[in-house]
């Protein structure tokens, strides 16, 4: 039987911590969101406006930052639950932690330059969630059956670490945007910036579909809400896509609807799978063991942080028009 | 008043035992006893349950009589393998042969929910051709049911049972998606993987009756791993929490801690009731039918007890095959120990299955076998040692000592039926003042060429993934089947495929006592889907008018 007799109060009390801080951080966050101006300087090209690439890159830095606070709260709970076996384990907290540091910090800075400790930071955090990847398929892998549902349900999740690696790949694009010249389009490896960070969140969007739809199915899709992360990011990735590669100037409002409710979706998981947690055996009372063993409740706002991207990415493309 | 689920009733005065709230109570219909009720169903397991929940569902007044206690699985079952046997029928029986069975723990129950309320939820289907073994195999005998009936039977019962299995099942013909994704498998399920990986065969995941997320009020399983006992958290869908609660709210009434001891006839040669024990006395419940599921001892045995002067050789017994072709199921195991650190004890026992020699035939034996991973826990574990083993004092302590590191793998094989295997009635009665069951066993020689074979299988195996001090428990048995075989006509056998007596017309039997073969599976889904079958049939008879009521 498992030992509930409280060995472990540190780490618990350090999660605690951990956890009210980044909720404080989120709720921050999306607090200062900028209200967005009621008329947009769209259709006709206007001279690129350098506030409006620091906004972009800031709003770049909200969504990366996002997406850092769930990654961080959930390797907290899986790698506390599968005991920092490996030493490695450590590494997301510690990225994650260091992304949504800078990215709160990005948020906050008004000025028009790169930073090199984000931009080291994020290109770090990108990297770890290469590697990280790198470890979940390997750790998949060596299990009896290597890669087949059992493993894939129960092993390692192959998909989770390119969370941290979007985290780390959204600020860096937003590093880039914010080091837009003055007079000058926001562009990214030779694409107009808008194009770019559309794509890239659209695809991460997608990744994270798949992540949900399998952890969904072996939750055997018991909740009819549990269809709603494989049925609403598709389509606001879909949207976002064909924006990202469409032509300019077209009428984006449904996109931006949806990337709107999938943010909200994002948030709303978190309650959703809270419930989840109460139907366990023993339910919130039974918090100790239902927090690690239901379902991941940091997990769902990654949504949020792709959709927050995506928002980022339409503003790109009615700020800076590129044809 | 007394809340002792074993000396008192519960199922009383208009309520039942609400299984999935502590304390709480969900009305329940209560049926006269002089008017007759449709059906009278006697046992409420994996036969009885399915059969009084369908039959209510389809506006029938049911009755199912158990005579064992009503359990709150929320509050009964403590955490303790001991206090666990209540779950066991334990009353005494006579048991000889050259192989006497060991019976009272795996293969009985005591409960509202039968033997499933302790089952090890391994809900595996037949293989297609042992429905036809002696027509297609060469052995046994052939049933008079369809396998792809069945088929559409079993996925029913899987519905119902939410089992969780493999996403897909390796073996036999195609089978619809399970309901529920499997498990995680454990440490020992992982070596049992490995070992048929290393030998070249096929394992996956076994399908449980244990769901692997929520459903209804059962919360998804907790590998608490008393899963061989009562279940304390209701994951698994055993007929306590699933069928009887079904058939609760569909009007049936459920009569607790009441031993049936005599189905009466009447003069017309027609089952008309039951005479029954509850509260320290015998009552009468009329009834227009009476179907019998008390598996396979206790329903001959209510058969054979209730002979008259028009039935001197008990009821249903025309053919003088009430008790004969007695089976079980072979259940020997290889166990070993490994240098890592295992915890067979967590979650459920048998995670893993390789139903290789169920579906290959070049053997010199007839039948099949299954094995799958081991989970006992420790005071099962400790009988094994010292009963199969011969351990005992310093040696058993040290032994018991590896517990964390112990692997093991046991078989269930197909036993053939013989008919010199019996249930009969003994001169010693109970403490109802009926005859007690004598149960004749003797192993046959393509039962023994089978064990051997599956201890050798299971052996190499093991020794494959470098398990060491490896040892052979060669005497267990489980599962029973036979004694009141169904098949096409009223001379080789006791019911038809319908599970309807050829004597009594309104005497039927459902329960694993109908299979004429047993098969290398666990029995328990097969016997849920011919109670899901037998309760359409009813229907479909009584529309045709081949029912009198």
């Amino acid at each position: 039987m498992a030992n509930t007799a409280s060995p472990d109060g540190a780490p618990r009390a350090a999660l605690a911590l951990l956890g009210s801080l980044t909720g404080v951080a989120l709720v921050a966050a999306l607090h200062s969101r900028s209200p967005a101006p009621a008329t947009r300087p769209s259709m006709k090209a206007p001279a690129p406006d350098p506030a409006a690439a620091n906004r972009a890159a800031r709003r770049l830095n909200r969504a990366a930052g996002t997406l850092a606070a769930s990654v961080l709260l959930d390797s907290a709970v899986e790698h506390y639950r599968g005991q920092f076996e490996n030493r490695m384990m450590y590494t997301p907290l510690v990225t994650a932690a260091m992304a949504l540091g800078v990215s709160a910090h990005g948020t906050m800075d008004q000025r028009q330059t790169s930073h090199m400790v984000r931009d080291t930071v994020y290109l770090l955090t990108a990297l770890v969630g290469v590697i990280g990847t790198g470890f979940h398929l390997y750790n998949v892998r060596r299990k009896v059956g290597g890669i087949s549902w059992q493993n894939l349900f129960y092993g390692a999740p192959v998909g989770a670490p390119m969370a941290i690696g979007l985290s780390g790949l959204l600020g860096y694009l937003s590093e880039r945007v914010r080091e837009t010249p003055p007079g000058q389009r926001p562009m990214i490896w030779g694409l107009p910036a808008g194009r770019a960070v559309g794509v890239a969140s659209g695809l991460g969007m997608a990744g994270t579909v798949g992540e949900a739809g399998l952890l969904h199915f072996r939750g055997r899709f018991h909740d009819p809400f549990m269809y709603l992360p494989v049925a609403m990011p598709p389509v606001a990735a879909l949207a976002l896509g064909r924006s990202a590669l469409g032509p300019t100037g077209e009428d984006r409002r449904a996109t931006r609807w949806w990337l709107r409710a999938t943010a909200i979706l994002g948030l709303s998981g978190t309650v959703f799978h809270a419930i989840g947690v109460g139907r366990d055996m023993g339910g919130w009372r039974n918090w100790q063991q239902n927090i690690l063993n239901g379902p991941p409740i940091p997990a769902p706002p990654a949504f949020t942080g792709l959709a927050l991207a995506g928002l980022a990415a339409l503003g790109l493309l009615e700020d800076h028009p590129d044809d | 008043m007394s809340d002792d689920p074993m000396t008192t009733p519960r199922a009383m005065r208009g309520r039942a035992p609400d299984v999935f709230h502590p304390g709480g109570w969900v009305p329940m219909k209560e049926y006269p006893q002089r008017e007759p009720v449709d059906f009278v169903v006697i046992g409420t397991g994996a036969g009885g349950g399915p059969l009084i929940a369908r039959l209510a569902e389809r506006g029938y007044a049911v009755i199912g009589f158990d005579a064992g206690p009503y359990f709150r699985p929320l509050e009964d079952f403590a955490s303790d393998e001991t206090s666990q046997s209540q779950l066991f029928w334990t009353d005494e029986r006579l048991v000889d042969g050259a192989n006497p069975l060991r019976l009272g723990s795996n293969n009985s129950g005591r409960a509202v929910g039968g033997s499933t309320v302790h089952y090890a939820m391994v809900s595996l289907r037949f293989r297609p051709e042992w429905f036809k073994s002696r027509t297609l195999l060469g052995y046994g005998a052939d049933w008079p049911l369809d396998w792809q009936e069945m088929w559409r039977y079993y996925a029913q019962a899987e519905r119902d049972l939410a089992i969780a299995g493999p996403v897909s099942y390796p073996w036999g013909p195609k089978r619809p998606r399970y309901p529920y994704r499997a498990h995680e498998i454990n440490g020992a399920a992982e070596v049992l993987a490995r070992g048929a990986e290393a030998m070249g065969y096929q394992w996956a995941e076994t399908p449980l009756a244990t769901v692997s997320a929520p459903r209804g009020e059962s919360p998804p399983c907790v590998y608490r791993g008393f899963c061989r006992v009562g279940c304390s958290t209701n994951a698994k869908q055993s007929q306590l929490v699933t069928y009887i609660p079904r058939a609760l709210a569909a009007g049936a009434e459920i009569r607790d801690l009441a031993m049936v001891g005599r189905i009466a006839v009447d003069a017309a040669g027609r089952a008309c009731g039951v005479h029954y024990h509850r509260n320290g006395a015998w009552h009468f419940q009329a009834a227009r039918n009476v179907i019998v599921a008390g598996y396979a001892i206790e329903t001959p045995r209510l058969l054979l007890n209730s002979a008259t002067d028009r039935f001197p050789e008990g009821l249903a017994n025309g053919s003088g095959l009430v008790g004969r072709y007695l089976m079980t199921q072979s259940n020997q195991a290889v166990y070993g120990v490994m240098d890592e650190i295992v915890r067979w004890n967590k979650g459920p026992p048998s995670l893993t299955i390789t139903e290789h020699w169920n579906y290959e035939d070049r053997k010199d034996f007839h039948g099949g076998y299954c094995w799958m991973a081991q989970g006992p826990l420790p005071v099962e574990w400790s009988a094994a040692l010292s009963g199969s083993r011969r351990l005992w004092g310093a040696a058993l302590r040290e032994k018991m000592g590896d517990y964390n590191h112990q692997v093991g793998l046991k078989m269930v094989g197909e036993m053939l039926p013989h008919f010199d295997n019996r249930v009969s009635l003994a001169d010693e009665t109970d403490r109802y003042g009926l005859p007690i069951a004598r149960v004749t066993y003797s192993w046959h020689d393509n039962d023994k060429a089978m064990i051997q074979h599956a201890l050798g299988e299971m052996q190499r195996s093991l020794e494959l993934v470098g398990a060491r001090d490896i040892w052979r428990q060669e005497n267990d048995t489980n599962h029973l089947a036979g004694t009141a075989r169904m098949g096409s006509d009223g001379k080789s056998s006791v019911v038809d495929a319908d599970c309807r007596s050829w004597d009594i017309p309104n005497l039927w039997i459902c329960d694993g006592s109908v299979f004429p073969t047993t098969g290398g599976v666990n029995p328990s889904l097969t016997i849920t889907a011919i109670a899901l079958r037998t309760a359409d049939r009813i229907c479909e008879l009584h529309r045709a008018g081949d029912l009198r009521f």
